[in-house]
């Protein structure tokens, strides 16, 4: 075991992956001479050669849609996205073929995508966003969001061996500021199984990413209320199955996550648990998100479209006392 | 094709967004014979028009769509015989019948036509019980109950809007009803903040939880002590083994400390209830229009009753110590028993001197409906100062039913039946008419009520019924 | 001001044999030629007579370059055909009933209903479906030679789009691509005159689609489509090419869509005289009479083939219609892949 960031978890889960499996190759912008915006894939190219971490020219179609043919035919090629929020150049690719080409016409496509995701540093609209929500919705893909450096390293590791085309959403405000004990070896974390961050008895939290810390941060703050938190780890396939057992225990939930409310994956889990723990329930699901706007760039725009400890804080007392 | 096959020409649908077409022309009539794949007909639609091929090869035996015809996309324009004695079409297959659910026998339900199923009295606790608020909460009152409050309530047969919340408005939360349920194992006095124990088991314990009938300490009678679950027991060959429940250990101790303590006698009378019986058929109907209520008979022997108490108050008293209470009311209890030989409950009709027969009617049927529902409140089955039980109900004419403890007296209603009677007319001469008859019993604590008293009772609340009238109510 | 190469026509027997084709191979694009059109022509059929759900289209006139190009293919190249390409399923030694049933929706139809059209591939024939979203295939082509170039592969993608397409982004994000690291793959435009109701000159403003190869940096061609050897050569040499390390190269192969854009368009925007010219052009025509004038082709050589389609469809469309209708069932099967199915790694 050994402490990293949440941004060395994941290097060091690829970096694994690559020296383990010669079929997985990475193909990005600046991720190979310049070691990626973030720095992820420093010192790779030395080791695994320009033909294994490829500088693609800027054009998210030819990477997605490269690693798309690359996969199909044998290949297990990891695609970055710079940011998360580029995505939407390369969403044909990702939807109409990845996604659909196993289901219509039998051929697997095992391409995962890493996308650096979220806000919280004057990011601005078009480098904060959390578009899981889009993606969880195409029947083919998955989606998985690590709160934690060990989730981070065994969910990058498992995300390039699932046969499917696997999003890889790591959240770029924990890059630096999180870190953890990971173990040193390749291990793999299961795709679908959430974690339980906390356990409680009296309200439950079902949240992912950065919003993981934001809620244990908040339920801290309550002294006379058992808060569980449960981290998705997955968005898609969720683990429906844990957030439902919590539910049928602690009988009031909060749904939260960093995204935008409306057709925000929380509304998927809320509508599930209304229909199937309905007699469970003590009070309302309850979602905490952000607001539906793009995200703001100044400060303090920006934190008023974050959810905040005082916002979750807030959510907790009326649940509790409801 | 397979020979004597019958072949559909159909509309095509040219192109994803079209839902019609028109036939133009029929480039054969019927009678001729075509091969496949030539043009049969053409066709026109807001895309294209074009020609059909042929689907088979044979005779056009049948053309259903006409020139200049527009039919969706899919209609049959027409059918090619591929051999002279064309097979006839397979039957479709016929759908198996479903069968109909049948409704769920309710036994527990009061049978309208009869009288209602009484069994032996149920026990009724000692211990009366305050349910907190009693329905006469202070100002706005919270009654909401969420889904799980709902479902834990049901479960244990409670009402939620019974109980203390501590939820926002005063909603009764999650925890309060676990609280209640938990605690409900019958605390031996009333907290001085009303927190309700059921004390009464509810009509069917779904949970082991169910706090079982108490027995109060200011019972002289000794309760049975509940056997040690550790004895193994022996078994012959075809016996079978299976615990009693609660509900069961609180009839069987009640039973046996009645018994101990009243000193049982039955007397009996037969009652001509032909006026009873004319009169429920009249107002059967007026009773089921206007108040959706069924005239039962026990209704119109329940009221009988009451009026008869007024006359006779030892019946409905009760020996306490050294005292005799007797009251200004009646609380009138129903045995009501329950499936399958689970046991037994008595609802109790508050104030039913109050009543007429409308009301007793009513009373009785929203209890019943409630002892069926598991919705008694834990007031509903306390307090009563009389019961009426039905050993009638199967047919038998006869029985003895067992006090209901503090009770003074049980009467039993047997079944009507229609017996050859000696009636005398206005003249004085005797006829053999035929009468719907039904015997009574009064079952009383000779303690308390001695063989005179307790025969008059009866007397009366047979002339009562027998001399029913058109104007009684 | 033209840039790209102009191709020759097609030459002597002596020069198909240069370029690697005997006489069986000359015989065999011949009946190629005419099993192509054959499906499409029953498959029109079938349409008409309301059998195959959804749209339609076919690739008439374009028969010999679609089956030109495929014999050039190697056993181990991959391709992505449209649906204008049926020689290239043909050729690669999909089944006519398979098609068929796959026109019908059927279960045995490669997409087992899933998907119509000539939306279907036999991966283990080194075809890849195609999508309706097109030129998605071009990245997804260039992908597949990136894992050529690197697991050092001397195979070639091959991969279809239209002039209609060429407006999109994903053909410049592709042939940039494969530009820029030098891919194996050979990219070819079906130029046949009509994107839909809308012609060329309202796609494009070049005179040649093929000029644009200069532009990322290779070479472009244009070739006569309707010269099924002109477009054989080419299409040899930039595959070859590829396969020893040349990088990608651009034929532009120009017929005219002789029949709507599907089934059910008329295509009455197309002047009529274009269609009479082009007629006398019809490839399959032209590539008969190359037959008769360079290899002695006799009649019963002719009658034979002719024949043996003529009962090959005939077959084809008797299994087509036996092959039943898909379970629902099925339905909810197949959005994931499971990790065995890349344990059986399909024609890699």
């Amino acid at each position: 075991m050994a402490e990293k960031t949440y941004l060395q978890a994941i290097s060091d889960g690829l970096r694994l992956q690559m020296r383990h499996d010669k079929r997985v190759f990475l193909i990005g912008e600046d991720i190979g001479v310049y070691g990626g915006a973030f720095k992820v894939t420093q010192g790779f190219q030395e080791e695994f050669g320009p033909w294994r971490v490829l500088d693609a020219p800027l054009s998210e179609t030819a990477i997605v849609g490269g690693a798309t043919g690359a996969a199909m035919m044998g290949l297990r090629p990891v695609a970055e996205m710079q940011f998360a929020d580029f995505i939407s150049c390369a969403w044909d690719h990702l939807v109409t073929i990845a996604a659909k080409q196993h289901w219509r016409a039998g051929t697997p496509v095992p391409i995962t995508v890493r996308l650096p995701s979220g806000g919280g540093f004057s990011g601005g609209p078009f480098h904060s966003q959390n578009p899981e929500s889009s993606f969880a919705h195409i029947p083919g893909l998955k989606c998985v969001c690590p709160a934690t450096p060990e989730d981070a390293k065994g969910l990058i590791i498992s995300a390039i061996e699932d046969p499917n085309p696997v999003l890889f959403f790591e959240h770029k405000h924990l890059y630096r500021r999180i870190k953890g004990e990971v173990p040193e070896e390749r291990y793999s974390t299961p795709i679908g199984v959430a974690r339980i961050h906390q356990p409680g008895d009296d309200v439950t939290i079902v949240t992912w990413g950065a919003m993981v810390y934001t809620a244990a941060e908040a339920a801290a703050k309550i002294d006379d209320l058992s808060v569980e938190i449960i981290d998705l780890r997955t968005i898609m396939p969720w683990d429906k199955d844990a957030v439902l057992a919590s539910v049928r225990k602690t009988s009031k939930v909060i749904v939260l996550h960093e995204d935008t409310r409306t057709g925000g994956f929380g509304a998927e889990i809320a509508a599930t648990i209304a229909e199937e723990a309905f007699e469970h329930l003590d009070a309302p699901p309850k979602r905490i998100t952000a607001p539906d706007t793009p995200v703001p760039f100044a400060p303090a725009l920006e934190e008023a479209f974050l959810p905040q400890v005082a916002d979750i804080v807030a959510g907790l007392r009326e649940l509790a006392s409801y | 094709m397979a020979a004597g096959t019958v072949v559909e020409v159909v509309m095509p649908q040219m192109g994803v967004s079209v839902s019609e077409g028109t036939v133009t022309r029929w480039l054969r009539n019927v009678g001729d014979t075509i091969e496949a794949d030539q043009p049969l007909l053409e066709i026109s639609t807001d895309k294209v028009d074009t020609e059909v091929p042929s689907p088979g090869s044979g005779v056009l035996q049948e053309i259903l769509v006409q020139e200049g015809e527009t039919v969706p996309v899919g209609t049959l324009v027409g059918r090619i015989g591929t051999a002279p004695a064309g097979t006839p079409e397979p039957e479709p297959k016929q759908e198996p019948a479903r069968a109909e659910p049948e409704p769920e026998a309710l036994r527990t339900e009061p049978e309208p036509e009869d009288d209602d199923e009484y069994e032996e009295a149920a026990p009724t606790p000692r211990q009366p019980v305050a349910p907190a608020g009693a329905g006469n909460g202070a100002g706005e009152r919270h009654t909401f109950v969420s889904p799980v409050v709902a479902r834990i309530a049901t479960e244990h047969g409670i009402d939620a809007s019974t109980l203390t919340g501590t939820g926002r408005d005063g909603r009764v939360t999650k925890k309060d009803i676990l609280g209640f349920v938990e605690s409900g194992g019958g605390a031996p006095e009333a907290p001085p903040e009303p927190k309700p124990a059921v004390s009464l088991p509810p009509p069917l314990p779904a949970e082991p939880a169910a706090p079982e009938p108490s027995t109060p300490p200011s019972t002289p009678a000794t309760r049975t002590p509940a056997p040690t679950a550790t004895q193994p027991v022996e078994l012959e060959r075809g016996e079978t083994l299976e615990p009693i429940t609660a509900m069961r250990r609180g009839i069987a101790d009640h039973m046996r400390r009645s018994l101990d303590t009243a000193a049982h006698v039955t007397s009996a009378i037969e009652v001509d209830m032909s006026k009873v019986v004319a009169i429920r058929e009249r107002l059967k109907a007026e009773f089921a229009a206007s108040y959706d209520v069924n005239p039962t008979y026990l209704s119109f022997i329940a009221r009988a009753a009451v009026e008869t108490l007024r006359e006779w108050p030892l019946v409905g008293a009760e020996l306490r110590g050294e005292s005799i209470v007797t009251r200004n009311y009646v609380n009138l209890g129903f045995a009501v028993a329950l499936d399958g030989g689970r046991g037994l409950i008595v609802p109790v009709l508050k104030h039913a001197e109050g009543l007429n027969l409308l009301g007793m009617a009513r009373g009785v049927a929203d209890l019943a409906e409630r002892a069926r529902t598991k919705k008694l409140l834990p007031d509903d089955v306390q307090g009563g100062t009389f019961t009426i039980t039905n050993p009638g109900s199967y047919g038998t004419f006869m029985g003895t039913p067992i006090i209901n403890q503090p009770q003074t007296a049980i009467l039993g209603t047997y079944a009507v039946v229609k017996r050859p009677w000696v009636i005398t007319d206005d003249a004085g001469k005797d006829a053999i008419a035929i009468r719907p008859m039904m015997n009574l019993t009064l079952t009383y604590d000779h303690r308390l009520v001695d063989g005179a008293y307790g025969a008059q009772f009866l007397r009366d609340l047979a002339a009562r019924l027998q001399s029913w009238g058109e104007a009684d109510y | 001001m033209s840039i790209a190469r102009v191709a020759e026509p097609s030459g002597s027997l002596q020069e198909a044999k240069e370029w690697g084709l005997d006489r069986e191979d000359l015989l065999g694009i011949y009946r190629s030629l005419l099993l192509t059109r054959g499906v499409e022509e029953r498959g029109q059929i079938l349409y008409r007579q309301g059998k195959i759900p959804g749209s339609f289209y076919t690739g008439r006139g374009n028969e010999a370059s679609a089956v030109a190009v495929a014999t050039a293919m190697a056993r181990d190249d991959v391709g992505t055909p449209l649906h204008r390409n049926m020689g290239v399923h043909i050729v690669r030694g999909v089944e006519p009933w398979r098609i068929l049933a796959n026109y019908m929706g059927r279960a045995d139809g490669p997409a087992k209903g899933k998907d119509g059209n000539v939306h279907m591939a036999d991966q283990n024939l080194g075809l890849v479906a195609m999508v309706s979203h097109l030129p998605a295939m071009l990245p997804v082509a260039v992908g597949c030679a990136l894992a050529f170039r690197i697991r050092e592969e001397k195979r070639v993608a091959v991969t279809w789009f239209g002039e209609g397409s060429s407006a999109r982004g994903d053909a410049h994000e592709g042939m940039n691509f494969a530009a820029v690291r030098q891919l194996p793959v050979v990219f070819i435009c079906d130029n046949n005159g009509w994107a839909y109701s809308t012609p060329t000159h309202l796609e494009y403003a070049v005179e040649h689609l093929a000029d644009r190869a200069a532009a990322y940096g290779f070479e472009g061609v244009v070739v006569d489509g309707t010269d099924a050897l002109a477009v054989y050569r080419e299409a040899k040499r930039a595959i070859e090419k590829a396969r020893q390390g040349g990088g990608p190269t651009l034929i532009e192969s120009v017929t005219l869509r002789m029949e709507g854009h599907a089934v059910h368009d008329d295509a009455s925007y197309v002047p009529k005289e274009l269609f009479e010219e082009w007629a006398k052009r019809d490839p399959i025509e032209r590539y008969r009479r190359w037959l008769l004038e360079h290899t002695d082709f006799t009649d019963e050589e002719e009658d034979e083939i002719v024949n043996y389609v003529k009962r090959h469809l005939n077959e084809a469309l008797e299994r087509a219609e036996a092959s039943p209708e898909p379970d629902p069932g099925t339905l909810l099967e197949g959005v994931y892949a499971e990790p065995e199915e890349l344990d059986h790694p399909h024609h890699m």
